[in-house]
């Protein structure tokens, strides 16, 4: 037989073996190798597997592991762990009966975290394509980023082999899969590429899912992302992340949801804006032209508050089936705080947002942005009280936000700014269908809401929420 | 650049405010196109003053197309 | 020292000269593409006029949308009917 072992001296289940392997060997011959010790292995003569070389490319799991060969060298059949009914017959041996039935093996050094991405950049894996950059030995590395406008302005990770090795072990994609084209070069952004730009985020694995996903939808026609660039109006992609994931990876839909202090939402946003600066070449001064931005253009990413409310979340409502997850889009500028601490019944708070939501822009211009209401616990109560559901408030909004052209025209109010005259004796919505999003978010004391307006060209013209399933 | 691999020259008018996207993108893209960029801005102006940019600039944006001086 | 992995496209593209001007303009057709931005079409509409003087053939375009590259139907109309196209009016 050609047989390939391998233990571990600090395994109990190896040393249980150890004499049956002994016994073995005084008949037949096998290749044993050891992943944490050269020395005689309770009676068996030993190789170190230096490096884990052998274990890695082996993909060892668990030991000990017995692997047999064909003639023609190719793997034929392995087992793991000890049953004795199974070594019996895989060795061909008699095993005392006095011996225990049944051990389960330990885990591989392979496997142990940190070990396995060192292994994986060591012995390649899935081949990485990306080049790499040599930093000097007087270099600092995050300095070294900076110097290569890989930077965003704030601190970037530097992109070790071993990190992005490490990231790519949280999506079970390819890391050449394509995953679209980006803009402003138009240029294929690989999985691979993806990962860089996480490390640089600061991104853990469990996230490359979600980062992927928003790279995916902000890449869709709809999404607009060339225009939603080069444009010289404030927004950039928002993120919005509905179902199980949410919690997984630990995202925050509570208090300070649209600010700072919580690594998935700081860093999920800010890896899809490092995928559109350093694979896409979008950057401030040069194609984006942007006035004045917003800090959400370092990253702008939150998840739905679900947990609590009674309203169907964003990502049902855009058709994601329960217990899915999802990113959607959004081309967002800041945030603009309602605030309402005094209304108690919904036709009032309902007035409340409709008067925060007609200054979206301009509050002589209709049609053109979109808008998320972000409503906060406090403030969903006073509509849950009332029995009222989302797509109740949803429809108060859009007659309260039916506005009478002869307020809005050019001119009128004493303000140039406006639609065309034409307009005058029309009713004109300030939204177009579709065009405003409801929310649930923030933390539960805060009679506040929030509104997050949307880019100054929306739907066909411009940039449409984009939904897409994480997967 | 497509229309230019196409066959047929041409060329671009832009605002002032345009300068610095438009070199960023000739050097990411590999290709100068030929360009003309008129006073900032533009959106404010009436239309009888962008009538009188484009004649202040026609000739420039004639340039854009021809290498004749006619 | 470590190495570090590019988070670029690595673009290197090959540098392309654009097309020679035409060296005149008699017969020929101009397309002149507007990218629909407000005040874009009084921009070319003079541009037409002044190049009609010029006994220039002129053909109208517009992108349906600022915000997007040109369709790819658009691009194949001009280049099927036009020698030259001039593009206005970002800003």
């Amino acid at each position: 037989m050609n047989l390939l072992v391998f233990l571990k001296q600090s395994c109990e289940t190896c040393k249980l073996v150890a004499p049956v392997l002994k016994n073995f060997l005084e008949e037949e011959s096998a290749e044993i190798l050891c992943q944490d010790s050269s020395s005689f292995f309770h009676g068996l003569a030993v190789r170190q597997d230096i490096g884990l070389r052998r274990s890695w490319e082996s993909k060892i799991e668990t030991v000990p592991t017995i692997i047999r060969f064909d003639k023609d060298g190719k793997e034929s059949a392995r087992i793991e762990g000890w049953d004795s009914e199974e070594w019996a017959d895989f060795l061909q041996i008699e095993i005392p009966e006095t011996m225990l039935r049944y051990k389960p093996g330990c885990g591989s050094d392979t496997l142990v975290p940190g070990t396995y991405e060192k292994l994986a950049a060591k012995y390649g894996g899935e081949e990485i394509k990306s080049r790499r950059i040599l930093v000097g030995e007087q270099e600092d590395e995050i300095e070294a980023c900076y110097s290569r406008g890989w930077s965003d302005g704030l601190p970037v990770v530097p992109p070790t082999r071993e990190r992005v090795m490490r990231m790519l072990s949280g999506t079970s994609r390819c890391s050449h899969d394509i995953v679209g084209v980006v803009p402003p070069n138009l240029v294929e952004c690989s999985v691979e590429k993806i990962a860089i730009n996480a490390v640089l985020a600061g991104c853990l694995p469990q996230y490359m899912p979600v980062v992927i996903a928003s790279v995916e939808a902000a890449l869709q026609d709809e999404f607009c992302m060339h225009g939603l660039l080069a444009t010289t109006y404030f927004s950039g992609p928002l993120v919005i992340v509905n179902g199980p994931i949410a919690r997984e990876i630990g995202m925050n839909s509570g208090g300070n949801v649209l600010g700072q202090g919580n690594r998935a939402n700081s860093t999920i946003g800010r890896a899809l804006q490092l995928v559109i600066r350093n694979v896409g070449g979008g950057k401030p001064q040069e194609v984006d032209r942007s006035a004045f931005g917003t800090p959400g253009k370092i990253g702008f990413c939150f998840a739905e508050d679900e947990a609590g409310s009674c309203w169907q979340s964003l990502a049902l409502e855009r058709g994601i089936e329960p217990g899915c997850s999802s990113v959607t889009l959004f081309a967002a500028d800041g945030v603009q705080a309602i605030v309402d601490q005094k209304s108690r019944d919904p036709e009032s708070l309902s007035r409340t947002f409709a008067a925060g939501l007609k200054s979206v822009g301009h509050p002589k211009l209709a049609l053109a942005s979109d808008a998320i209401l972000v409503v906060s616990p406090e403030h969903e109560r006073v509509f849950r009280l009332a029995g009222w559901t989302k797509d109740d408030l949803k429809k108060r909004l859009k007659d309260l936000l039916t506005i009478s052209g002869d307020e809005l025209v050019e001119g009128a109010g004493g303000i140039s700014e406006g639609l065309p005259v034409r307009f005058k004796s029309k009713k004109i919505p300030k939204f177009r269908e579709g065009g405003l999003l409801i929310v649930r978010a923030g933390g539960k004391a805060g009679m506040f809401s929030a509104i997050i307006a949307g880019w100054g060209a929306s739907g066909k013209v411009g940039s449409a929420p984009v939904t897409r399933k994480i997967t | 650049m497509d229309l230019d691999s196409r066959g047929v020259p041409g060329g671009f008018v832009a605002s002032s405010e345009f300068a610095e996207a438009a070199k960023a993108q000739a050097v990411s893209l590999g290709f100068d196109p030929f360009r003309v960029f008129v006073e900032h801005p533009i959106q404010d102006r009436s239309d009888q003053e962008i009538i009188r940019l484009a004649d202040r600039y026609f000739l420039d944006v004639l340039a854009l197309i021809s290498s004749s001086n006619d | 020292m470590n190495d570090l992995l590019d988070p670029t496209s690595e673009l290197r593209p090959p540098k392309r000269v654009p097309l020679k001007r035409l060296s005149d303009l008699q017969k020929k057709t101009v397309g002149l593409l507007d990218i629909s931005k407000p005040k874009g079409d009084i921009f070319l509409d003079r541009i037409a006029e002044r190049l009609h003087e010029r006994g220039v053939l002129v053909k109208r375009f517009s992108k349906p949308t600022f915000t997007r590259l040109a369709p790819l139907e658009l691009k194949n109309e001009i280049a099927g009917s036009c020698d030259a196209v001039i593009e206005a009016l970002a800003d």
